[in-house]
């Protein structure tokens, strides 16, 4: 545990943790100091003065809360008609250039500058002048665009590309009213985690070209998740909506904050495959091409399962703990060989040594966990033997490279449980649908053994089964997550203390202490 | 204060010559950061050219090892970096408040008439140049000039005139 210190906050004592800013450490006890360029992953830059705050002990009477640390004693003022006129003065000192064009701008509903009008300001203008005028929808690249009108210059942006990625490529150019946000000409964004800058952009002025005028933010619901991008799993918020009469569609992906896993960023490839998740779906059930209700297809499977000899069984690396077990256990059931075998998901020499992984597979620890063999040669002896091959949700043809199979998945009869029209399930003469990621939920570890949970998001109209559900049809014994963990805990020793509902929203880190946190 | 953002790229690449290069070294050896030496780069490459390119602060950034867009931020900070070329004659008229009640408005207008230029022009004959700047800190003999670095105080009109004849 932090240490913990006792200080004054207009009078009223409260206990916050020693050593953090007076931002963060107020923030975790409810009370709010207004600011724009302070953000916890870039710093204290101590540009905007928003933060200001009277500190009552022969310091100077105000100082910038973003760069004082909790003190024990320390009397804090806030509730305080100066620093009420500070804050009033400096919202009137932003808004002055400002265009206040919320109706037609994207942040408007998740704007500070908004909010903290309605908090802190709530004043008419006084400006009589010509504004100062600056460029607007500047493509800086990476699919970011620039307003510099909107633009509160807290160089959060700014100190991100320098910060975060190393890669510099904005600066805040010209000084006083004509200072503005710009890129350095023919050199725009070129670097993986671009569109963060629209996440940490108090303001409209940077938007994504992706979500730009797509939705107000204000109709979106706005669910946690985790990105099923690669083996990191970084946390995102789901923000989706179902328009009257149209279905429930995913508009993006957001970066949500865990500090164990991804910090406060995601990549842009991450950020952007929610579009998978809307787009090229299988939501019918087909048996030798037809469409048919999907009794007719669990029946169709069934008959093929009861008469193979050899059948094979093919998980995917993406598929939660509890999928992968009532894979597992109908596996048993039908005497078939179980393969995890998945090595398209690896992109070698993707990754970075930030947070974008070679491996795309969201569960792959999990599958290891599981005991599940991966192996290319034991797949390939196992589908030359096999007469049925039923795959659950694993796309061979992820990446190039698994050419040297096709003619023995030519030569055998397949079953395909998928979430997408691809290649890797098209061939099959039973496919039936199932449910992606944003529409289940589940457990998954991913590539530093931290394990975590997520619940479902998204509920289209087609809503196809999940996976677990599937096996329960195919006359498997588990029905839903919960009755796959008895199963999980006593056979798989590193979850052998684990009882899901009890896992922390940031995860737990497998075969480490804090396990026994988690265990009963 | 104007927009300065909108840099002017000459399509030839820039270097320091031996003997720029020469000082740039010498001053950077003076600073434990090698960024300390934007200022100092850009002001030499500035004595070089005469004024400052697109290309100079790509330049510069690869000299002093940081990002364009840091030079960018320096380069269109501070007015004493020309981001055009200038004339022979590089006049800056201070602005600000002192310099402003003291009439520099007088010695801006007769610019424009004598040598037919406005604040951001060259004359035609490459001779002149003029610029209104900020703040130059003699506001105790305010209206003040500045001529190729050199300080003119308590300026007028006619003093101006005289001054300009002198000049080759
Ligand atoms: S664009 Fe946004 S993040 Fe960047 S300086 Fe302006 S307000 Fe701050
Ligand atoms: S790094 Fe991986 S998990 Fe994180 S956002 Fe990108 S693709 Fe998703
Ligand atoms: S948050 Fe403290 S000065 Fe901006
Ligand atoms: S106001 Fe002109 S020199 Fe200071």
């Amino acid at each position: 545990m932090a240490e913990m210190v006792k200080l004054f906050v207009n009078g009223q004592e409260v206990e916050v943790e020693a050593g953090k800013n007076l931002i963060d450490a107020l923030q975790v006890v409810g009370i709010e100091i207004p600011h724009f360029c302070y953000h916890p992953a870039l710093g204290a830059d101590g540009n905007c003065r928003m933060c200001l705050v009277g500190i009552e002990d022969g310091r100077p009477p105000l100082v910038p809360a973003c760069k004082t640390p909790a003190q024990p004693g320390m009397k804090v003022l806030l509730e305080d008609e100066k620093i009420k006129k500070i804050q009033r003065d400096i919202m009137e000192l932003e808004l002055i250039n400002h265009p206040v064009d919320c109706p037609v701008c994207d942040q408007a509903g998740e704007c500070t500058l908004q909010d903290y009008y309605m908090s802190y300001s709530q004043q008419d203008s006084r400006m009589n002048v010509e504004q100062v005028h600056k460029d607007k929808r500047l493509d800086f690249g990476c699919g970011v665009v620039h307003d510099q009108e909107r633009c509160v210059l807290c160089a959060r942006c700014v100190r991100f590309t320098r910060q975060i990625t190393k890669t510099g490529e904005l600066g805040i150019v010209n000084r006083s009213d004509q200072a503005r946000v710009t890129i350095f000409p023919g050199r725009p964004l070129a670097n993986r985690y671009a569109l963060n800058i629209v996440d940490i952009c108090p303001v409209g002025a940077m938007t994504s070209k992706d979500f730009r005028f797509r939705q107000r933010v204000w109709f979106l619901q706005k669910d946690p998740g985790i990105c099923h991008g690669c083996s990191t799993g970084c946390n995102i918020y789901i923000d989706h909506h179902r328009e009257k009469y149209g279905d429930d569609v995913i508009y993006r992906f957001r970066a949500r904050t865990n500090l164990q896993v991804n910090g406060y960023f995601i990549c842009d490839a991450g950020r952007l495959s929610y579009k998978t998740e809307n787009e090229n779906r299988q939501d019918r059930t087909l048996v030798d091409g037809v469409e048919v209700p999907l009794e007719r297809g669990i029946e169709a499977a069934l008959d093929k399962l009861n008469r193979a000899r050899k059948p094979l069984m093919l998980v995917s690396p993406d598929s939660t703990l509890e999928q992968l077990w009532a894979i597992k256990r109908i596996a048993t059931l039908y005497g078939a060989v179980l393969s995890g075998y998945s090595d398209a998901y690896v992109l070698a020499g993707d990754g970075d040594d930030y947070l974008i992984s070679d491996d795309k597979a969201a569960n792959r620890a999990g599958l290891q966990l599981l005991d599940i063999d991966s192996g290319k040669e034991s797949f390939a002896a196992a589908l030359a033997d096999a007469d049925l091959l039923v795959n659950f949700n694993n796309d061979l043809f992820f990446s190039p490279g698994n050419e040297d199979l096709q003619e023995a998945l030519e030569a055998t009869d397949q079953v395909s449980v998928c979430s997408h029209d691809r290649p890797a399930f098209s061939r099959a003469t039973v496919i039936l649908p199932c449910a992606s990621y944003s529409e289940y939920g589940g457990s998954i570890v991913n590539r530093n053994n931290v394990l975590q949970r997520f619940a479902r998001a998204v509920c289209r109209d087609a809503d196809p089964c999940d996976i677990i559900e599937i096996t329960r049809l195919l006359g498997g014994a588990i029905s839903d997550n919960a009755r796959a963990w008895p199963g999980l805990r006593q056979s798989v020793p590193a979850l052998s203390r684990i009882w899901p509902e009890r896992i922390p929203v940031e995860g737990v880190t497998l075969n480490s202490s804090e396990e026994t946190h988690v265990g009963a | 204060m104007s927009d300065r953002s909108q840099l002017l790229a000459t399509g030839k690449s820039f270097a320091f010559d031996a003997e720029t290069d020469a000082e740039f070294e010498r001053l950077a050896a003076r600073y434990p950061i090698r960024e300390s030496m934007i200022m100092p780069a850009l002001w030499l490459a500035q004595q070089q050219q005469g004024w400052i390119s697109a290309e100079t602060i790509e330049y510069v950034a690869e000299r002093v090892g940081t990002y364009p867009a840091k030079v960018f931020e320096l380069a269109t900070f501070y007015t004493m970096y020309h981001l055009r070329p200038v004339g022979t004659y590089h006049i800056c008229v201070c602005r600000t408040l002192s310099c402003y009640l003291r009439d520099k408005q007088e010695i801006v207008d007769f610019l424009a008439d004598e040598a037919g230029i406005r604040p951001g022009q060259v004359s035609d004959d490459g001779r002149f140049s003029l610029e209104e700047v900020e703040c130059l800190g003699h506001c105790g003999s305010a209206p003040v000039v500045q001529i190729n670095g050199e300080f003119y105080e308590d300026m007028n009109v006619e003093k101006l005139r005289a001054l300009l004849t002198t000049l080759a």
